[in-house]
């Protein structure tokens, strides 16, 4: 009996731990892959996965509604508008098109990154936190839907009226203006990449009205 | 690919062995600190007036980030696969920098680091939408921020998650258009590559 | 009937394979969940304890995992057999008696076939694509498993408070698996497929949502179990009808209708117009703000918003099935694998096991996409015929002589009558809406992929947007499940 409790005592205090550290060590070799992986198309699919595990440290967190927001804006929406850019901008599939920086380049970048990281984190090290003990409602969804529709109503609006803006704009700039010149067939996508890319700022109101 | 001259006479092979070592010795490093050993070196070598003396006597974890860097660079020059190098460096000091810490610090610490992964991948790239994607990298660092204050000092109101909803529709929007721009650049130009960007530049 | 015949044979084909299917889950519900707790729960040692308790918390899982596969097959066989109806043939008959254990056959066809990758393709990315498919749906059916076992103690554990949302977010996942098989298959076709499948599913998500949400504002909760709750009590509460505008007729009926004695029949009558009344009218007229002496127009107002209601969430029904069969790729919406442009589309390249995981998949997002609108709309696992009704017919009387000849099997806790009642509703329904499927599969031709996104983006975006508004608006003036 004492040892069932103390495993059940043992897994309350360290499950979330560990599950943190998997997806930590999930996260950060694929958030490398995204950037450094010689084929894009396929950083792109691993961009999904970094996007899944982020999900998953939101759902340790208790936040399970933009948790289930991240899955389906950012993992399934915006990356595969991504992937789909990435198709149609790269249509010959080549491993890789591009010249890479100069190493003196990547030093400098990697230098900046790493002295970014060491500032943020030796500033949020010793910072005395005032941490509350108070439980997190797992039900917050509530909570989130009437600040959403009291008192930040009007960032709320804004953002509608930015998603609608960002709409139209996208439809205005991705549609093709001429008939393709022979030889260039990107014509026959311009139909499917209209709907994804504008569609993305559609999916965005719907968690928010589903929150009344 | 990688910042090193001597990578082109490595074999696959070696490159390959290189690494693995790499990844061994951060393991070592990483549990000497979790257990406690890193500290009892440094009392055993004398390092400990040293660091107290630099106000640093809480922070043995620094140390074994820097001797982690310190490795990575080694073996980067001697002739390492760069990238593979760069991931299990950055797991290995994430490890060695939050083990021991509170939970909030553990997830601020983590979007730090997805954060300077993402700045890095911007700078480097060249192709538009990886830039584009490196953006929505640090955006999603920022989102775990929120969400992690939202946790840990506001859970009543949780302020962080309403912000994180901004955040994620602001980067839908953004997407959205930043996707828009660069096909109707490569439509005029058919390159991606953002060196090749230089229509305004005088 | 030129056909009566093999449209008898279709359902006891029905029949038979409900009972492997369903007599399957349950034994391995019973052994995994009741028994072997109740084995262990003589042994007095921490491992007992645990392993009982690890056996509860699988059998959700276990049961979905049961399911899916035989589900698999008879809704291929099924669905075989009912074209072959629509289009009077015979379908396959060769097979075991009758034809009954063609896709079992199929299934281990499947499973021996060589698995081949492709020349060029990317091999990771390749085996990761049915894996990414298949997996969403089995988290997504868990809250439905919750919602359609009517409280059982042991489907429980998997509700969620944001449940609904949780499952639209699990079905929009295999999309992503589309595209990354038919990237890495590296074959024109399947790439084309892919992107279409993307496009096509992103569009119409939005419609599929939207109809949900407006269901959501009916109920004002997005957990599934809650939703079924609130409609128990016979189709008039179902949402389907206006999501609760007609709980208050219903009321009325019943205390019309219930069997009292002749004497209080005078006084039902009163309360008849009272029930109607103060469920109709008080709300109408405390939402504008009428005074007394109003209650004519007040009542006009809200006969209004309660026909509005009903007919805004019957188009919403209407945008559901319609977002649904897109969402998963099927006639009219079949763009992604056409057979005939597209030599079936993202799948082209894939064979052996990979195929088979596809194409189980496939199926049981059909199958899931028809438990969300059981749930959803159709009240779960409801008793369609209202509760006054019911009992006017005897419901409890039949009911209780079923208990009563359970009554040992009950003891060992090997039927629960809630869950058995519920689940033979739901299993009713949701095979309803599969054969409407195979119906509309009979029956349309395929849409061109410009007609598909200008019916998307110009048709069914704004009407789901309108109904939504309407929606808004007219439940201001009738009580609809929202707090009840």
């Amino acid at each position: 009996m004492d040892q069932f409790e103390m495993l059940k005592a043992w897994a309350e205090t360290n499950v979330e731990t560990t599950m943190f550290y998997i997806l930590a060590t999930l996260a950060i070799p694929l958030a490398y892959g995204v950037i450094l992986d010689k084929t894009i198309i396929r950083s792109g699919f691993i961009l999904i996965g970094v996007f899944g595990s982020i999900c998953g440290l939101f759902l340790l967190l208790q936040a399970q509604f933009l948790a289930l927001a991240q899955l389906m804006i950012y993992a399934v929406g915006i990356t595969l508008v991504i992937v789909i850019a990435l198709m149609l901008t790269n249509p010959r599939m080549e491993k890789s098109q591009l010249s890479n920086a100069t190493p003196a380049n990547q030093l400098g970048a990697f230098m900046v990154a790493v002295g970014l990281f060491m500032t943020i984190y030796l500033s949020v090290r010793p910072e005395n936190w005032t941490l509350s003990s108070e439980p997190l409602d797992v039900n917050n969804v509530e909570v989130l839907g009437r600040a959403l529709t009291t008192d930040y109503s009007l960032p709320f609006e804004f953002a509608s009226v930015l998603l609608l803006a960002a709409l139209i704009g996208s439809i205005m700039l991705a549609k093709a203006e001429k008939p393709p010149k022979p030889g260039e067939d990107d014509y026959e996508y311009s139909v499917v990449e209209d709907g994804p890319i504008s569609d993305d700022a559609r999916h965005d109101r719907e968690p928010a009205a589903s929150k009344r | 690919m990688t910042s090193s001259t001597a990578t082109n006479t490595q074999t696959p092979a070696q490159a390959m062995s290189y690494t693995l070592a790499y990844a061994i010795a951060v393991f070592f490093v990483v549990s000497a600190y979790a257990t406690g050993n890193l500290d009892n070196f440094v009392q055993m070598v004398g390092l400990a007036p040293v660091l107290e003396s630099w106000a640093l006597k809480d922070y043995t974890e620094l140390l074994a980030f820097i001797l982690i860097v310190l490795l990575g660079s080694t073996v980067a020059l001697l002739g390492g696969t760069t990238s593979i190098i760069m991931a299990v460096g950055t797991v290995g000091s994430f490890f060695a920098l939050t083990l021991n810490q509170h939970p909030l610090i553990q997830y601020l610490t983590l979007a730090a680091v997805l954060f300077s992964i993402g700045l890095y991948g911007m700078v480097v790239s060249r192709n538009a939408v990886r830039v584009l994607m490196s953006i929505e990298l640090m955006l999603n660092a920022v989102n775990i921020n929120l969400v992690a204050f939202a946790r840990y000092v506001d859970p009543v109101q949780v302020k962080g998650q309403l912000f994180a909803i901004f955040v994620i529709t602001v980067a839908a929007a953004e997407a959205a258009v930043g996707l828009a721009i660069v096909l109707s650049i490569y439509r005029n130009t058919s390159t991606v590559d953002m060196e090749r960007f230089n229509l305004l530049k005088w | 009937m030129r056909n009566g015949a093999e449209i008898l044979k279709l359902g006891t084909l029905t029949l038979v394979w409900w009972c492997i299917i369903f007599g399957a889950v349950w034994a391995a519900c019973y052994i995994v969940g009741i028994l072997i707790p109740m084995a262990l729960s003589s042994y007095e040692s921490d491992a007992a304890r645990m392993t009982a308790e690890t056996c509860r918390a699988l059998t959700p899982i276990l049961s979905v995992l049961v399911f899916i596969p035989i589900n698999a097959m008879f809704m291929v066989l099924f669905e075989r057999r009912g074209l072959a109806i629509f289009t009077v043939r015979l379908g396959p008959n060769r097979v075991g008696p009758d034809g009954y254990l063609q896709t079992a056959a199929d299934a281990v066809k499947l499973l021996f076939k060589e698995d081949i990758t492709p020349r060029g393709a990317d091999a990771f990315m390749f085996t990761l694509a049915p894996i990414v498919f298949f997996a969403p749906s089995i988290f997504g059916a868990m809250p439905l498993l919750a919602a359609v076992t009517n409280y059982h103690e042991l489907f429980q554990i998997v509700n969620l408070p944001t449940g609904i949302f949780f499952i639209l977010a699990a079905s929009s996942v295999p999309v992503v698996g589309i595209v990354m098989g038919g990237w890495a298959s590296n074959n024109k076709y399947s790439l084309v497929g892919g992107l279409r499948s993307a496009a096509q599913a992103i569009s119409y998500e939005i419609p599929l949502v939207l109809s949900l949400v407006t269901v959501c504002l009916m109920a004002g909760t997005l957990d599934v179990v809650q939703i079924a709750k609130q409609q128990a009590g016979g189709i008039l509460n179902w949402n389907i009808f206006g999501g609760g505008a007609l709980r208050g007729l219903d009321t009325a009926l019943a205390l019309k209708f219930s069997n009292q004695p002749p004497a209080l029949q005078e006084l039902s009558q009163k309360s008849f117009d009272q029930v109607l009344k103060s469920s109709y009218v008080e709300p109408t007229m405390q939402a504008i703000g009428l005074g007394a002496g109003q209650e004519g127009l007040a009542g006009i107002i809200a006969a209004f918003a309660v026909v509005i209601l009903i007919g805004s969430i019957l188009i919403a029904y209407g945008l559901y099935m319609t977002g649904a069969c897109a969402e998963i790729n099927r006639i009219p919406f079949d763009l992604p694998e056409a057979e005939s442009e597209l030599v079936s589309g993202y799948n082209t390249e894939y064979s052996g096991i990979k195929f088979a995981i596809f194409f189980l998949a496939e199926f049981t997002n059909l199958f899931i996409v028809a438990s969300i609108a059981a749930v959803m709309f159709l009240g779960g696992g409801d008793c369609p015929v209202p509760a006054w009704l019911g009992t006017m017919l005897g419901g409890p009387v039949i009911e209780s002589m079923i208990n009563q000849a359970l009554t040992p099997l009950i003891q060992i806790k090997l039927v629960d009558p809630p869950t058995l009642f519920a689940a033979i509703w739901v299993i009713l329904k949701v095979y309803g809406i599969v054969f409407f499927a195979v119906l509309i599969r009979g029956t349309l031709p395929r849409f061109r992929i410009d007609q598909l996104m200008d019916f998307g983006w110009k048709r069914l975006i704004p009407l789901s947007l309108i109904v939504f508004v309407l929606v808004v608006f007219a439940r201001e003036f009738v009580n609809v499940h929202v707090g009840s």
